[in-house]
């Protein structure tokens, strides 16, 4: 409860601390430029001489120039302040640029996604066909536990169809699957490698 | 929505900087022996304005910042959204490495075949 306290004073007292800052600048730089031109007005000559006037004249006008210039850089010390002050607490406009930019990053993913899903169905596609080019061959070299993606493909397609038709029946399943003595654990490398060329008599 | 205000903010500083111009050119104007008074008014006039403009544009960001500020430290983030954006990219790229080596795979076999006949 202490801390919460502290916390809103002290962003309180900072801003107020930067409308301190802003006035008394402003004040500053008007005040000493009216004073140079009063200081400019040529006056008949007093108790002090001329250029001993001329001198002090001087002398002063250095200073509130000096003064004017300070305060210019105060101002600007002030513009940095609010525009740090700015960045790290001007909640709604950093909840805008988080947003935005989540938005930005989302689309681009998705853009990118897109993209890539396209690319795997035209890939796919043409991998089908070359694998049943190449394993209709007589460059290949594979035995029926390795089978190709277009072969898998059919007996997935022999296969759901059968077992509409006989869902009761599971000893007619390993009828359908192909040669049985061989298959034991049926090891199917659907990618096309196989992991040794058994040739079938 | 803080572009504009931290725009905003640098047409300021343009501001203060025109403001200590002004007030230079009006004193080297009356350091000679003649003055131009048209001149001396064009200059006097942009100050003044130049000084309000700089004060009501301050004091208007500070009363924003005081209806706004809450002193706590702001805890949102675009992590997940950039982490999920490199991810994508990167499988972009995998997906490029491996093309790129199948498609030299393909013209080394095409240039074996090439050779052979």
């Amino acid at each position: 409860m202490t801390t919460q306290r502290v916390l809103p004073q002290s962003k309180e007292t900072l801003l107020q601390n930067y409308n301190k800052r802003l006035k008394d600048d402003i004040r500053s730089i008007m005040d000493n430029f009216t004073e140079i031109i009063k200081t400019a007005k040529i006056e008949d000559e007093t108790q002090v001489s001329r250029p001993t006037q001329a001198e002090q004249d001087h002398y002063e006008m250095h200073v509130r120039a000096a003064n004017i210039v300070r305060a210019g850089e105060s101002l600007m010390k002030l513009v940095s302040d609010l525009k740090q002050f700015l960045i790290l607490n001007d909640f709604p406009s950093v909840n805008d640029a988080i947003s935005l930019q989540n938005q930005q990053l989302r689309s681009l993913q998705e853009e990118c996604d897109k993209k890539l899903m396209s690319l795997r169905d035209e890939i796919a596609i043409d991998l089908y066909e070359l694998e049943e080019e190449y394993y209709s061959s007589s460059y290949s070299q594979w035995d029926s536990t390795d089978l190709p993606l277009c072969e898998a493909y059919r007996r997935r397609d022999s296969w759901a169809s059968a077992n509409s038709s006989n869902s009761s029946t599971h000893g007619e399943r390993e009828d359908v699957d192909g040669p049985p003595s061989q298959e034991t654990n049926p090891q199917h490398h659907l990618n096309g490698h196989g992991t040794a060329s058994v040739e079938k008599p | 929505m803080a572009n504009d205000r931290l725009r905003a903010l640098e047409d300021v500083e343009k501001e203060i900087a025109m403001v200590l111009q002004c007030a230079g050119n009006i004193v080297l104007e009356l350091s000679k022996d003649k003055h131009n008074a048209s001149f001396l008014d064009r200059q006097l006039i942009q100050f003044q304005n130049s000084v309000s403009r700089v004060e009501n544009e301050l004091s208007a960001q500070i009363r924003y910042l005081t209806q706004v500020a809450t002193g706590q430290p702001h805890e949102g983030s675009t992590y997940s959204a950039r982490k999920d954006c490199q991810m994508a990219l990167n499988r972009a790229e995998y997906a490029k490495v491996k093309l790129g080596e199948l498609g030299r795979t393909c013209e080394v076999m095409l240039e074996q075949q090439q050779q052979q006949t």
